[in-house]
């Protein structure tokens, strides 16, 4: 299991590495430069290309941009904050980012799971067609659709909460983009739940756990969502990525000084530093994320803790868990 | 299955426990919220005396060589006073300089700082933090993007070679005479340099506070910064989404400043702002084109003119079409200003028939240089049955009956309804003539027009300073911005006339000239002005004294009141 995190983590490495070379090349192609194109001369845009080392060819600027890196120094911010470190720009944003992502993961999962079993023990009845329909419009409606209209009826018509995000109330000021962030994550979730649960419910397992006098919450929480669980983390952690870039607009609406409309800004402007940095940081997130996520098989699963089977699971056999089920991968 | 159904109903009372929970949850929330909610716009500075204003973009740099953007040269006027201020009509008048003399050839500008300018931890504001700052702008080393403001604009002395790094910044042509005294030296006289005084780019900075901060951090937080102006920077982090000024109790105009603070709030959602604004969370929101729409005749609606001209740059180098002359004029004509800024844009900007935009530059008699929007009507109209004249002069002229034109805009909402517009104008009017519109960032499409790839561009400018010249020198030969490459000695001669030559030192012939060789960028049809763009905001009802300004300082709270 050691060698195994650890082949983990030199990949992620090196995939790291990659992803930030890619991104200083495709940077290369962006139009203009960070500066104001429109008013600068030539000879001015040369000094600041040559301040900036703008000027190297993009190798050289790869090379002394990692060199950085490593000792955790992400350069300076072009324009966006002229100068400012691009570490102390995220030190401030990326808790409160977090914070919100991390709410809404919560909410969506909770919200979700929940839906999922109702629907699933009601299986075609009015309940389950409701917990479908708050699914599918879920899925459905873009997360700043939701963001509208919460900020709308919360925060304009009732002024329960406010609209715009305020340092001095930071729990407050993240409900409504939690909420709005979490309803994909929410809806994907009740989806794979509902399916998940009623083919665990519709087990052998199942049926001589109930036999063998176990049954009410015990039966359903232990044996049935226990083992539901692993697919449905599996599909957590990209959905936890795709908050990240619903966070992107959502951040936007409501003022929220996170890195995600520091991103949107970076990009429309040609902040290259704050642009690499911040993609570095979501990809090590990423990567992170999914390094969890097959730590977690482990404890949720006993017999991939015991095997070390579901730890060295490839990238196809676990995607094939997710679109598939458990039953293909893992055989009682 | 009786199981199932049991368990179902134990889940389903467990979900409504937990939303009733969730409810009760929601309703504590409210009840702190509505302090919350109220609260959160008077954040940092308390008290009904704050003004709450918002901006659309995050203060680039407080550093004022360095700044560039309109949103930091207000908040960096908020708490700095130049040499100079604007009043309310955007005229220069004495601030931390009490009186100036200008010497004879109008080279030598000698300027005494009031006894009673204090920076906020004590300091003296002194003529050395003039020297110093001014030093700064001009040092390659700093690499301020305004620094052609010293050298092109200002014509300080050594100001370009210093830029160019052929000479050494103490080699500047600015002296500390004494500690209050000042002396600037100009190669040629610049008939706005007091215009320039109160541009952010040459606002003091106080070396011994600077050089005791640790490299880098000037400007990054109220520590960072002094104040010698109306405000104290009270919380702000780089790149803040809200920050607060206080009023500063020491500033030599104390008296006069009525407000406690401002409280800025950055939200680039216009839905939101303005739903902030009708919830009393903000004072001053700026509005969009369908906004405007919606609350024309609304008392607080107030339009400000934003200095910037739309027009369209025609590529005559790159396009033989377009260096026809006639086919120019009859683009000219066959444009609808009026629909444009009324059906279109809405915000209350100004069609335009001008090179130069109103609104903006007055001259030696204190009028608008271009006030009067018809004085070159004969070659600037909304007028289709000319447009056809001329098109059937250039097509006699070209031998070409068809002409396909691509028409380049950016990605804004705002610029490509504008296009659609002069798309379908230009190909009612002009049989024949074809307009393909291509959309592009709007880095790309500067780029492009920079580098002569286009054919048709509906770009901008916006003033630099109050003087007509910030546009006509665009147009003189090889200047980077002469995008349609369009080239006439006589032209160059006025405007080297008007910078450098015989007019330098008489105002009035100066002025005369101008009009000039604007005349030429008319009747040669150089670019096709569109509209000149205005600003729309609403404004509390009980706020006053607010002033907004197209060039320099886009909006002054010094003087406002919160009633």
């Amino acid at each position: 299991m050691k060698s195994y995190i650890l082949k983990r983590v030199l990949i992620s490495v090196f995939t790291l590495l990659a992803i930030t070379l890619v991104l200083f090349c495709l940077l290369q192609l962006m139009p203009g430069s960070p500066f104001n194109d429109e008013k600068l001369t030539d000879d001015q845009r040369i000094v600041l290309n040559e301040k900036y080392g703008l000027d190297q060819p993009v190798l050289v600027q790869f090379e002394r941009y990692v060199a950085n890196l490593v000792q955790g120094d992400f350069g300076v911010s072009y324009n966006i904050s002229k100068n400012t470190p691009i570490s102390q720009l995220i030190q401030t944003r990326l808790p409160i980012s977090i914070q919100v992502g991390g709410m809404a993961v919560a909410l969506g999962a909770v919200l979700g799971l929940i839906l999922g079993v109702i629907a699933a023990l009601n299986h075609n009845t009015w309940l389950d067609s409701l917990c479908t329909a708050i699914s599918v419009l879920g899925v459905s409606v873009p997360s700043y659709v939701f963001a509208l209209a919460l900020s709308y009826t919360l925060g304009f018509r009732l002024k329960w909460l406010p609209m715009l995000y305020s340092a001095n109330t930071p729990l407050l000021s993240s409900v409504m983009p939690s909420i709005a962030l979490s309803m994909f994550t929410m809806a994907s979730i009740a989806r794979f739940t509902r399916n998940e649960m009623m083919e665990v419910l519709g087990s052998e397992y199942m049926l001589l756990a109930e036999s063998k006098g176990i049954n009410g919450a015990p039966l359903i929480l232990r044996h049935a969502l226990r083992n539901a669980l692993i697919p449905i983390i599996t599909v957590l952690a990209p959905l936890i990525v795709d908050l990240m870039t619903g966070s992107l607009v959502v951040e936007k609406i409501f003022s929220i000084p996170g890195v995600g409309s520091l991103l949107v800004t970076a990009i429309q402007s040609n902040d290259y530093n704050v642009v690499i940095a911040l993609s570095f940081i979501y990809s090590a997130m990423y990567i992170g994320i999914m390094l969890v996520v097959d730590l977690l098989y482990g404890v949720i699963d006993p017999r991939i803790r015991v095997t070390g089977e579901g730890g060295r699971m490839g990238f196809f056999a676990r995607w094939r868990l997710v679109l598939f089920g458990r039953k293909k991968v893992a055989k009682v | 299955m009786k199981l199932w159904k049991r368990m179902g109903a134990a889940a389903l009372a467990g979900a409504l426990a937990l939303s009733m929970a969730a409810c009760g949850g929601g309703n504590a929330a409210a009840s702190g919220t509505s302090t919350a909610a109220s609260s959160s716009g008077a954040a940092a500075a308390t008290g009904s005396n704050v003004l709450n204003v918002m901006t659309e973009v995050e203060v680039a740099s407080l550093d004022p060589q360095l700044a560039t953007d309109g949103t930091s040269f207000e908040v960096i006027a908020d708490f700095t006073d130049g040499l100079m201020q604007m009043d309310a009509d955007g005229q220069p008048v004495p601030a931390i300089a009490e009186s100036y003399e200008v010497s004879e050839d109008g080279c030598t500008y000698t300027f005494h700082l009031r006894q009673d300018a204090n920076w906020s931890n004590g300091d003296p504001v002194t003529a050395n933090d003039f020297v110093f700052a001014w030093q700064r702008a001009a040092d390659p080393a700093t690499a301020s993007e305004y620094s052609y403001m010293m050298s092109d604009i200002g014509q300080i002395k050594n100001a370009a070679e210093i830029i160019a790094g052929e000479k050494d910044k103490s080699e500047l042509g600015v002296t500390a005479v004494d500690d209050k005294t000042l002396q600037v030296e100009l190669t040629v006289p610049v008939p706005y340099f007091l215009n320039l005084m109160y541009f952010p780019t040459f606002y003091p900075v106080n070396q011994a506070f600077y050089e005791g901060l640790a490299e880098g951090t000037f400007g990054t937080s109220p520590d960072t910064v002094l104040s010698n102006g109306a405000f104290i920077l009270d919380s702000y982090e780089p790149a803040a989404l809200s920050f607060s000024l206080v009023k500063n109790p020491d500033y030599y105009d104390a008296d006069k400043v009525q407000l406690d603070g401002l409280n800025y709030q950055v939200i680039k959602d216009s839905q939101q702002a303005f739903m902030s604004y009708q919830n009393g969370d903000l004072d001053i929101v700026k509005l969009s084109g369908d906004q405007v729409d919606q609350v024309q005749g609304d008392p607080e609606l107030s339009v400000h003119g934003a200095g910037y001209l739309w027009y369209l740059t025609l590529n005559q180098a790159g396009v033989p079409a377009l260096a026809n002359q006639n086919l120019r004029l009859a683009l000219t004509h066959a444009i609808d200003r009026t629909s444009i800024v009324e059906d279109v844009v809405k915000d209350g900007s100004l069609a335009t028939y001008t090179a130069v935009p109103p609104q903006f530059a007055t001259g030696p008699d204190g009028s608008d240089f271009s006030e009067d929007q018809t004085m070159f009507q004969d070659v600037c109209s909304d007028d289709p049955a000319k447009a056809a004249e001329y098109l059937e002069a250039a097509k006699t002229e070209l031998g070409q009956d068809t002409f396909t034109f691509q028409l380049l805009v950016e990605d804004t909402t705002e610029s490509q309804n504008v296009a659609a517009v002069i798309k379908e104008q230009v190909e009612t009017n002009l049989p024949g003539v074809t307009m393909e519109i291509k959309v592009e960032p709007k880095k790309q499409r500067v780029e492009d027009i920079q580098e002569g790839n286009y054919e048709v561009c509906l770009t901008r400018w916006g003033p630099d300073y109050a003087d007509p010249m910030t546009y006509l020198n665009m147009w003189i030969t090889d200047n980077n911005n002469n995008y349609g490459k369009w080239s006439n000695p006589d032209y160059d001669a006025i405007i080297a006339d008007c910078t450098t030559g015989q007019y330098v030192s008489d105002a009035a012939a100066r002025w005369q000239a101008l009009y000039d060789a604007e005349k030429i960028i008319m009747e040669e049809a150089v670019i096709v002005p569109v509209y000149t763009k205005a600003d729309a905001c609403m404004i509390k009802s009980g706020v006053t004294g607010a002033e907004f300004h197209p060039v320099a300082l886009n909006r002054v709270f010094k003087n406002a009141t919160k009633g």
